[in-house]
């Protein structure tokens, strides 16, 4: 053998490249596939599926053998790779229960995907009606095509089911391989299981409304009372009492949904404001409201469009938002778009009304007789409060409906109220310091500034209120039971206390101590001083307002399937 | 013009409601064929092919789907006769790892200023071969060691292994098998004359009574246990694991005993069988020996003793032996549960002897069964070349050495007349500067190699440390002098060897990036640039390298020569070993080993073997009073994670901070809150990890899963005496609380590094 380091020839490195490059499965090993006969998967899982169509009143749905499933997780990645799903989506999930006692400790993982509810809370929940429940199979199918990728599905649903995939914008959904099912092949996962724990079975749906009724359906799992799921969970094991989902005791942030953040936020603050201008116009006499008037319907409207501009972004696809007239019959989040979509219409007539004067002459325009204007200020003012107001409720209302306890109809319906309140005094208190030093000399100046101490004072009350009901989520951290409202407690004294902290100086900064410097401090007409500490005051309570809007979809709650460990 | 209304009236009705399109094609599903049902279109295939897979010793036969040659996607393969159309994630998720962005795609090696650097594979090879040399010129040949693996095919094992020792005249080199079935190799060669695993997967299905000793199959073999599943005698399912694990779940009866009590535990169950005579006296006398030595011995293992030993109602132990005594068809199944304790190999031949003692073997649903861990674990226990000569043969049998160089053309001068290091032995070898050069493919030692701390510094003390792998960014890698890129499971041609002895062959379905080349080449181009390309002349492509194995087989129990070639292999789903010159294989055959009787000791008989239980290595104290156990966390995890990681399906399946299971009782005492983060120390380190507050583990355990690097900061490194093999399922610990800023601090560190 020769020694003595020979350098190997970049020629013969080349030829192994090459080879290497060369995919040889196909010419060497053909004719083994050109034998593989067609349709031979069947016999694999001819009882796993029905070999009829459902009946009237009946649906197909999946059945989970528990006693079969030993967690193998195979069934998630089978529905992945023959769904053709992009990477990291995954529509079934497998969690982990367990309990029992140290003599007899109890395990039991459970595989979970869409439940093909009876009363589908994705589908009422929809603005575009982008869910259809198949009349016969029973089906909840989601349209891609049609979806805007609001994503108010993956909230309303109970069991984190539509998956939102923020490259296409839209969200996705397992349809029980219903193609697959029309022509007599499995779903993916019931191909799959190598142990056949997951088979398609036609159920009655009085039976399993009665099964909801009853709360039979996992342990752990969120109620079944909510969409009345399909599937049916079945063992020859009881379930120890103590039995837990493996992370039951994990808190983790839920997602942010900053654009909403932003547009609940500043729609709030423009409906507020629009309403206090009625408040001040129907309180007030003389020349205030008047002067106050067009500064604050300007702000009020700049602030109501940057409102619904940020809910844009909040669409996976916003060139479609024109579809979301489609819901109303059954989604809150349709009303709230078309209240909302009345608002900004309104009160942009409504603020060109009120800059008549500067509108006409710029337009070479009539000017329109000052007792109409006047009633039109007054009847369209009005209109627009209401539109804003109704916007807000349906606010309200989409979280209210997800059932989520940190979302209920009080707790949203106090914190949405009170951020109108508090943005809309807080607006005002800006405009009529602002007109009022713009305005100085003129009649009812002064008087502005007499209301500006009124509303510092209210203001300084509301965000006290505020912050005392904010505060109360704390009791919850004394509960016995890990329940929703102290997971959300204890989120926020653990991973999401900095923001926690930001929300509350920028509250008592721009809520508390800069209103009341000012109204300590304003006499008359509004110094530049004055003028400056509102606007400072406003732009900290909008943070402060943003903050705590971040932490009510931060810190929420999710209701979910028996989850893994962590 | 009422068309045109009626159009743009259309046209307006699907804008506000469009039922198909773009996105709805994206998920269109069609039926491709080839036997496959609907697949999507995006990835359906013009042609498709099967190859086993690249995970575990299961070694399930997957579908590749193929675009213009190209793998698109894959399924399980239906009529494969090991997983009948089943894989578990890992299968499904198997080309993923291939496209991850980290490949290494050129060599690397360190320069001056300490960073790795790419280079040309005629530098990466010259610098192998000068390092090398100088190294074994100044410290002599058994300077430099080579640590080979379960991962790639056996051919390529079989190069290795000719290179480094005939070739580049290395001792020493060990695989990464060592770390799980070292244990079963010894004690199937101890009690049965050679290293043969008896069984057929179908026997899972066949048996009445199934006794899973430290194994866990729901979670690490999830396809050996579809054929449980499958199992239509309604069996008796017993499992002796201390946790209560997903398979102990399904058990009929779970005994969960102390950890490593195992050995008593089934000395016991002899006892008591011997005691009451249900025993198979004719097959004892037919085809064992020393099975009243054995039986003497036992009489020390009263039932009461035994019990209270393994911390078990003596019920518990009577109904075991019960189920044994009764059942007509009983198989013994054991993981690493055994195989990784310092005393596996006695307790692996005590199930030996249990199943000898009944006449459990040979007969369908029965035998002795050890399942292994790799993909091709049993193909590097016949053709590593480091243990054993090629072909599971002795270095140190003249007749051995000399058929080996008859059947390459070689001089047998070129064949080491001794056996090598163990994968221990050559870590302290750098310990004690007598290993001065490490090679490493594709293993990742710094990760899963016992008691990591000392191990790191160890490594430190390498002059040279070459690793082989697909991956630049693996715990080993990055300490590595040199960087050799290589092609993985997909990339490449070759044979993988089974748990049941059955032969599955790999193909080319997915371009290697970069200059990444198949481990054959690598092996191939440093033979060239050292100089022994001539000896390595016949071994041009794997499938050549195949036909030499089957000569090196040839008069082996493990005798594979009348395989044909690969497309036999592929046509009939696998073929098992032996299968010498003569005999024909038949699709899907399944075939188990002594239904004669006549094992591979020379007078044709099965030894009794056993030895008194030793102490633990490592007892648990006032200071350290829990017992850590590992093992598998999830079946979508593969060992060290250099390739399950990669796939982001695959890490939703698994959680993904480092956890320990921690029982309540355990937990209240030292105050721990469920999901609390908790330090776990040893004497050797401290990791900070979650608490999962569960009774699967028993009060006074602790279970922590493999797959997280910092396991091993924990564990003790103690070895079984006879098998060299890893305890790893075996030391003492504590848990400390630790508040939430501490726990973030240490793994934000741990990330880094």
């Amino acid at each position: 053998m020769a020694h003595g380091s020979n350098v190997v020839r970049l020629p013969l490195i080349q030829a192994y490249l090459q080879e290497q490059r060369e995919l040889t499965a196909v010419e060497k090993f053909a004719r083994h596939h050109d034998e593989q006969p067609a349709g031979a998967t069947e016999q694999y899982y001819e009882e796993l599926i029905p070999l009829s169509k459902p009946k009237p009143g009946e649906q197909y749905g999946f059945q989970v053998d528990l006693d079969r499933c030993t967690g193998c997780k195979a069934c998630v990645s089978a529905c992945h790779s023959l769904n053709g799903l992009d990477e990291g989506e995954t529509w079934r999930f497998v969690g982990l229960l367990h309990g029992g006692t140290p003599e007899v400790p109890v395990q039991q993982t459970v595989t979970t995907a869409c439940h093909h509810c009876v009363d589908p809370a994705c589908m009422k929940g929809c603005p575009v009606n982008a869910y259809e429940k198949d009349p016969v199979t029973g089906i909840v199918k989601h349209l891609d095509d049609q979806c805007i990728g609001c994503q108010y599905c993956t909230l309303t649903c109970p069991y984190e089911v539509p998956q939102y995939n923020a490259k296409k914008g839209i969200v996705r959904k397992c349809d029980m391989c219903s193609d697959r099912l029309a022509v007599g092949q499995a779903p993916a996962c019931v191909q799959a299981c190598p142990n056949e724990a997951i088979s398609i079975r036609i159920v009655s749906r009085d039976a399993v409304i009665e099964d909801a009724q009853a709360g039979g359906f996992l342990p752990a799992a969120p109620s079944p009372g909510i969409t009345v799921p399909t599937t049916v969970y079945k063992s020859e094991r009881a379930f120890p009492r103590n039995t837990l989902p493996a992370d039951f005791y994990a808190v983790h942030p839920s997602h942010q949904h900053r654009p909403l953040v932003v547009m609940l936020v500043l729609t709030q603050l423009s409906v507020g404001a629009f309403c206090m201008d009625r408040v001040v116009s129907a309180l007030v006499s003389g020349a205030a409201p008047a002067l106050v008037r067009p500064v604050h319907s300007l702000a009020a409207l700049c602030m109501g469009l940057l409102a619904l501009g940020a809910a844009v972004f909040h669409l996976g696809r916003p060139l479609y938002a024109f579809r979301a007239v489609l819901g109303l019959r059954t989604s809150w989040m349709s009303r709230e778009i078309v209240a909302f979509g009345l608002f900004a219409k309104a009160a942009i007539v409504y603020a060109a009304v009120v800059w008549r004067e500067p509108l006409c002459a710029v337009l070479h325009c009539p000017k329109i007789p000052e007792t109409v204007a006047r009633s039109l200020e007054t009847y369209l003012g009005g209109f627009v409060a209401l539109c804003g107001a109704l916007g807000v409720f349906c606010s309200v209302m989409i979280y209210q409906v997800t059932l989520r306890k940190l979302w209920s109809f009080s707790r949203t319906g106090f914190k949405f109220l009170m951020t109108t309140i508090v943005l809309g005094a807080s607006t005002t208190l800006f405009t009529s310091a602002l007109a009022s030093c713009l305005g100085a000399g003129r009649d009812g100046a002064a008087q502005l500034g007499a209301i500006g101490v009124i509303v510092a004072k209210a203001l300084a009350l509301a965000v006290c209120a505020e912050l005392v009901f904010e505060a109360s989520i704390f009791v919850h951290l004394r509960d016995k039971q890990q329940g929703e409202l102290k997971r959300t407690a204890l989120l926020l004294i653990g991973e999401l206390r900095p923001l926690g902290w930001l929300r509350l100086w920028a509250a008592i900064l721009g809520g508390l101590f800069l209103p009341l410097a000012i109204a300590a401090n304003l006499d008359g007409t509004a110094s530049l001083g004055v003028v400056l500490s509102a606007a400072l005051s406003l732009f900290c309570l909008s943070l402060g307002e943003l903050f705590e809007r971040t932490l009510f979809f931060a810190a929420v709650s999710v209701p979910r399937m028996p989850g893994g460990v962590g | 013009m009422t068309s045109k209304w009626d159009t743009l009236l259309l046209r307006a009705k699907d804008l506000m409601r469009e039922k198909s399109g773009s996105l709805t094609r994206e998920l269109e599903r069609k039926d491709a064929g080839f036997g496959l049902g609907q697949v999507p279109l995006k990835s359906a295939p013009d042609a498709t092919t099967t190859m086993v897979c690249g995970f575990c010793s299961t070694g399930c036969g997957l579908t590749v789907h193929l675009k213009e040659g190209r793998a698109v996607n894959l399924s399980p393969t239906r009529g494969y006769p090991v997983n009948l159309g089943m894989a578990c994630p890992k299968g499904w998720e198997a080309l993923t790892p291939l496209a991850a962005p980290d490949r290494a795609v050129t060599p690397l090696l360190r320069n001056a200023r300490g960073e790795l650097l790419p280079v040309e594979w005629p530098v990466a090879l010259e610098t192998f071969v000068t390092r090398v040399r100088a190294i074994q010129e100044k410290h002599g040949p058994e300077s430099v060691a080579f640590i080979s693996t379960g991962q790639i095919p056996t051919e390529e094992m079989a190069l290795l292994g000719a290179l480094a020792k005939f070739g580049m005249g290395m001792i020493h080199g060990d695989g990464n098998t060592r770390q799980c079935m070292a244990t079963s190799v010894v004690a199937y060669k101890e009690s049965f004359g050679f290293d043969a695993p008896p069984f057929t997967y179908q026997d899972f299905e066949e048996s009445d009574v199934l006794v899973f000793v430290g194994a866990n199959p729901c979670i690490a073999h999830p396809i050996m246990w579809e054929r449980v599943c499958r199992n239509k005698h309604k069996p008796e399912i017993v499992v002796i694991d201390p946790r209560r694990t997903e398979t102990a779940m399904a058990a009929t009866l779970h005994v969960p005993l102390r950890p490593k009590t195992d050995l008593v535990l089934l000395y016991g169950v002899a006892h008591l069988l011997a005691a009451r005579g249900q025993i198979d006296r004719a097959y004892i006398d037919a085809h064992t020996k020393g099975y009243d030595e054995f039986a003497a011995q036992l009489v020390t293992y009263e039932p009461a003793h035994v019990a209270e030993t393994c911390g078990i109602p003596v019920e518990t132990l009577e109904r075991l032996a019960k189920c044994i005594a009764e059942g007509k068809r009983v198989s013994f199944w054991w993981t690493m549960g055994v195989n990784q304790s310092h005393q596996g190999v006695r307790t692996a031949q005590a199930i030996i002897d249990l199943a000898l003692m009944t006449g459990n073997m040979g007969r369908p649903g029965t035998g002795a069964n050890s399942i292994t861990g790799q993909c091709n674990a049993m193909g590097s226990r016949l053709f590593s070349n480091t243990t054993n000569l090629l072909g599971g043969r002795s270095f140190t049998d003249e007749q051995d050495r000399e058929h080996v160089a008859r059947a390459l053309g070689i001089d047998v001068v070129h064949i080491p007349t001794r056996g090598s290091l163990a994968y221990d032995q050559i870590i302290e070898g750098i310990l004690k500067g007598k290993i001065k050069g490490l090679w490493v493919i594709a293993t990742n030692t710094a990760h899963s190699w016992i008691n990591q701390a000392d191990l790191f510094d160890t490594l430190k003390r390498l002059e040279f440390l070459v690793v082989q792998d697909m991956y630049a960014t693996t715990e080993t890698a990055v300490r590595a002098d040199l960087v050799l890129p290589a092609a993985g499971w997909g990339e490449k041609d070759g044979t993988f060897i089974n748990s049941e002895r059955r032969f599955g062959v790999i193909k080319k379905v997915a371009r290697a990036p970069g200059h990444a080349l198949a481990d054959f080449y690598i092996f191939k181009a440093l033979a060239e640039a050292w100089g022994c390309a001539d000896m390595f002349e016949r071994w041009s492509s794997p499938e050549a390298v195949f036909q030499i194995m089957k000569e090196l087989s040839r008069g082996q129990p493990c005798d594979f020569s009348g395989i044909e070639s690969y497309a036999q292999i592929d046509a009939l789903g696998g073929i098992q070993w032996p299968l010498p010159t003569g005999q024909t294989p038949t699709a899907s055959e399944q075939r188990r080993l002594f239904e004669d009787g006549n094992y591979f000791h020379d007078d044709g008989r099965a030894r009794f073997i056993w030895s008194e239980p030793s102490a633990l290595p490592e007892a648990t104290s006032a200071a350290y009073p829990l017992f850590l156990l590992t093992g598998r966390g999830s079946s979508a995890q593969w060992h060290t994670e250099t390739r399950t990681k990669k796939s982001d399906v695959l890490r939703k399946l698994y959680p993904n901070v480092p956890y320990v299971e921690v029982s309540p009782l355990d937990a209240k005492k030292l105050g721990l809150g469920p999901n609390e983060w908790v330090c776990v120390r040893s004497a050797r380190g401290a990791v900070v990890v979650k608490a999962f507050v569960t009774h699967v583990v028993q009060p006074g355990h602790v279970f922590m899963p493999m797959h997280y690097a910092s396991t091993n900061q924990l564990t003790f490194a103690a070895f079984d005496p006879y098998s060299r093999q890893p305890a790893y399922k075996g030391c003492a610990v504590r848990l400390e609380r630790v508040d939430e800023l501490t726990a973030r601090t240490a793994q934000a560190t741990e990330t880094r590094s």
